[in-house]
């Protein structure tokens, strides 16, 4: 059953003359986590903003459970949508203490000591109940906010850019933590990343937005081996577009209307593969955890391949496997 | 994938936008509105009623008057801006920039002349300089005389006001001098640029914005007050505006008159935005060092000390001091169970105008957010322009409209229980706290939006998404965590009520009155010593709020 259903959603802040979320439509299952994932100025706070109610859309419609939310005659307001939201800086009541933050949405009065209890006992921060949020490291933060959202019970959980505040160290466990969190619970939930690493290792579906408009949405591992264009692709990690004439040198014989790239990984040096190619080395870079190397072929073309070590001699063999081959349409 | 659903043009077609309108109005797009409708009454008004016409006297005023009123202002404009520039920069300059014996102490007391009106440094300085007065006293005592001087005219006027203005250029100069002049002055060192050239080249023109800001605030003041120009005997716009209400009885000249004041007063605001407008001064404070004072020799130290405390001396010490003596005379005489009883009703009256505006304020600042519209969230920015307009404009303004109500009121009242109820607005506490308000809400506004914008929205966003309407978040979370703002506003807007002069004697009841009013009475009336007890009354619940502000400042 669809939880959330987004139709033709649009929104503009200078009165339709650059759109910041141009008509985007999709729908998320109920308990299924989704990740947005997009640059800064992809409008995903945008998006967010729309589906919590802090936002009047311009155009289009946002269905929660089959009821409107918000249309073009509807604004259901962000307090009766039933909706959680864990901002980017947590926006914890800086007068309030933990209990009194985590107990702030509870509507039944009765449970509500019972729920608190049992939400901070849940992300493990039981104890912390008269304790101020200035008083709490970032990742204690950012868990009494998720306690906050989840304790009244939504039906979906809105989590921006969570983890954007954490150091490296504490972020993949957080991550990880959290997401458990969310899974046992069975919460719908989506959050808006710019780090697609994040995106892969928690999410069911990734949608990817890009000038506020939405350019494709699959299962994680789906998006990674077929992104629609190549900027999809970059997004999860370098890759080397190569020109129908280069792939003809390497003896492939590409499809009319079609272009090709590999990620860089893909791209195997002195290894047996099925389409292989000498190539003279131009230049050879340290780039930390890879040397990127500049070839040309015998042919003249020129373009960028990275190696895991040194290669000091005056030609390589390079080559790939088709099934690695990323293929995108020409418009 | 998107189903295409059309383009912009069905997107912000004029049936959409309708829809839009329809779904995003609500009743706080109504009740902001409402709120900007009160508060621009005055001045609507001023606008609408020059369109009837001027009064009879109007030629005459034109032929003899205005040539005068225009000349006096100017030169008021004129003088005022150069010495509150010489002493507000270069005071500012001293005590961020050097080191020198009770720096700390004369860097407040260098505030402190805003907590005497205008109006009553001018009686002070009066006596100081009168016949048989302080100066001359003291100068018979050591057995000499001096020549006569007299103060009562326009450059007298100058002086008093600048005396008693200064501090609004000295705080905004020397926030910037404190906060951002020491990258500049190192960058300059290690450059091999002098000290002097630093701060003509540089200093300055880093802090011009700040400087005009507050040089903008001077000159409204300026052109604001009717006490000291009316002592003085200096015929301006305001005092022009009295003569056309209460001599000539002719509201259409008092309108007009109006009106070439207010538009002076825009050309200032426009030059401000323009020249704050033309340079990206912005220096970003968070990442700026505070000024490193500098120790100089012993002599010069004194120097600097007596430099920087002329202003302080003069602004305030002296009335204060001049006050003093007339008080210690007079204080049998003036107090009184009538006088404790016009100090209970300047207070009430000041408390209830400030709660109301701080309200209003209030109001305004979050309503106008509930609003979704754009438009009327706009709007709302006219609502704090009273400050800029002096308060004998307002009481024109404001008089003129509710004579109509009241009138109405009574026509429908008495068709209904043939029962003369007299007037109810004009006249009476509630036209004159309104005008307080108009005149104020700036004041009010100010602090408290600064205070809702350091801690942003997404508190009261969480708050809403969490289940619990605006009105709920308000009191639970917004109203909390602004409640230094809200503290502020009031006692700000209280002690400007205190002060106000022109407005309160054009619209307070005939049975009320206030401190400023007794003060101005008994100088209208010649007893000018007996002014001074009113007078020191209103300092010192001035200087409360100038200590606040400045401490708001050091921080």
């Amino acid at each position: 059953m669809n939880l959330l259903e987004v139709t033709t959603l649009s929104k503009s802040f200078d009165q339709g003359k650059t759109m910041a979320l141009d008509q985007v439509s999709f729908t998320i299952k109920q308990g299924k986590v989704i990740a947005i994932v997009g640059e800064s100025g992809s409008a995903k706070t945008t998006l967010i903003r729309l589906i919590s109610g802090l936002e009047t859309p311009d155009y289009g419609v946002i269905k929660l459970k089959g009821e409107v939310i918000s249309s073009l005659e509807t604004m259901v307001p962000p307090e009766k949508r039933n909706v959680g939201l864990v901002f980017q800086d947590y926006a914890l009541f800086p007068h309030l203490t933990v209990a009194a933050n985590v107990g702030y949405g509870i509507k039944d009065k009765t449970m509500k000591e019972a729920r608190i209890a049992e939400v901070l006992n849940l992300v493990g921060l039981a104890g912390y109940e008269k304790r101020y949020p200035h008083q709490l490291s970032g990742g204690q933060q950012q868990r009494v906010a998720l306690a906050r959202a989840i304790a009244p019970q939504p039906e979906l959980l809105i989590l921006d850019e969570p983890f954007s505040n954490l150091d490296t160290m504490l972020r993949e466990q957080l991550r990880n933590e959290i997401f458990e969190i969310i899974k046992k619970t069975a919460i719908t939930a989506i959050f808006v990343t710019h780090d697609t690493e994040d995106a892969l290792a928690v999410s069911d579906r990734i949608m990817v937005l890009k000038k506020g408009k939405l350019i494709q949405k699959d299962k994680a591992k789906a998006l990674y081996k077929k992104p629609d264009t190549p900027y999809v692709a970059s997004l999860f990690g370098t890759i080397i577009e190569l020109k129908n004439n280069v792939l003809e040198e390497f003896g492939f014989t590409p499809e009319t209307n079609k272009h090709y790239a590999l990620r860089a990984q893909d791209i195997k040096i002195e290894k047996t593969t099925k389409y292989q190619l000498e190539v003279q080395l131009k230049r050879v870079q340290f780039m930390g955890e890879y040397y990127q190397i500049e070839v040309i072929t015998s042919n003249g073309n020129q373009f960028m391949i990275h190696a895991p070590k040194k290669y000091k001699q005056e030609t390589l063999t390079i080559g790939f496997n088709p099934k690695n081959l990323l293929v995108f349409e020409t418009n | 994938m998107t189903k295409q659903a059309g383009n912009k043009n069905t997107i912000y077609s004029v049936s959409n936008s309708i829809k839009r309108f329809k779904r995003d109005i609500n009743q706080w797009s109504i009740t902001t509105l409402t709120i900007v409708f009160i508060i621009a009454i005055p001045i609507l008004t001023i606008f609408f009623k020059l369109f009837s016409g001027p009064g009879e006297t109007w030629d005459h005023i034109v032929k003899n008057l205005l040539p005068k009123y225009l000349t006096n202002t100017s030169l008021l404009i004129i003088g005022c801006t150069t010495l509150v520039l010489l002493m507000g920069v270069s005071a500012a300059w001293i005590v961020s920039r050097y080191e020198f014996p009770y720096r700390k102490q004369l860097e407040w007391l260098l505030i402190l002349p805003l907590a005497i009106p205008s109006y009553i440094t001018a009686y002070s300085y009066a006596g100081v300089f009168d016949y048989g007065g302080t100066l001359e006293l003291l100068f018979r005592t050591v057995g000499t005389t001096l020549p006569k001087i007299d103060i009562m005219n326009v450059s007298g006027l100058i002086l008093i006001l600048s005396l008693s203005l200064y501090p609004y250029v000295y705080v905004s100069a020397r926030t910037v001098f404190l906060t951002q002049a020491n990258n500049l002055i190192e960058a300059s060192k290690l450059l091999g640029v002098g000290e002097f050239k630093t701060f003509f080249k540089l200093i300055l023109p880093l802090a011009r914005p700040a400087i005009i800001g507050g040089l903008i605030l001077v000159l409204m003041e300026v052109l604001n007050d009717y006490g000291a120009a009316k002592y003085y005997g200096v015929s301006t716009f305001t005092t022009g505006i009295f003569r056309a209400w209460f001599a000539l009885e002719e509201p259409e000249t008092a309108v007009y008159l109006s009106a070439i004041l207010v538009t002076i007063i825009f050309g200032l605001i426009m030059i401000e935005k323009w020249q704050r407008r033309k340079i990206g001064y912005h220096n970003d404070i968070k990442n700026n060092v505070i000024l490193k004072r500098k120790n100089t020799t012993k002599k010069k130290r004194w120097l600097l000390f007596f430099l920087a405390s002329i202003p302080a001396v003069l602004g305030f010490i002296i009335p204060v001091l001049q006050l003093l003596y007339w008080a210690s005379l007079t204080f049998t005489t003036v107090f009184s169970w009538d006088f404790m009883s016009i100090s209970l009703q300047s207070l009430s009256i000041a408390l209830l105008a400030a709660v109301l505006t701080v309200g209003f304020a209030l109001g305004l600042i979050y309503m106008s957010k509930w609003n979704k519209l754009k438009l009327i969230k706009n709007l709302t920015k006219i609502s704090i322009l009273g400050y800029a307009i002096p308060g004998a404009v307002i009481a024109v303004g404001v008089m003129i409209p509710t004579l109509i109500i009241d009138k109405w009121l009574n026509r429908m009242i008495a068709a209904a229980f043939d029962h003369n109820i007299g007037l109810v607005i004009n006249g009476t506490i509630i036209g004159l706290t309104y005008a307080y308000m108009v005149r104020f809400l700036a004041v009010g506004y100010n602090p408290i939006e600064a205070n809702a914008l350091k801690i942003g929205d997404r508190l009261a966003e969480s708050s809403r998404i969490l289940g619990k309407s605006n009105i709920k978040t308000f009191f639970k979370i917004n109203f909390p965590l602004i409640q230094k703002g809200v503290i502020s506003g009031l006692l700000l807007v209280f002690v400007d009520v205190m002060k106000e002069l022109p407005l309160t004697l054009i619209l307070k009841p005939y049975d009320v009155s206030t401190l400023a009013v007794k003060a101005y009475e008994y100088a209208s009336d010649e007893l000018i010593a007996e002014a001074a007890l009113p007078s020191l009354l209103i300092i010192i619940t001035g200087i409360l709020p100038v200590i606040f502000l400045n401490k708001l400042i050091t921080k």
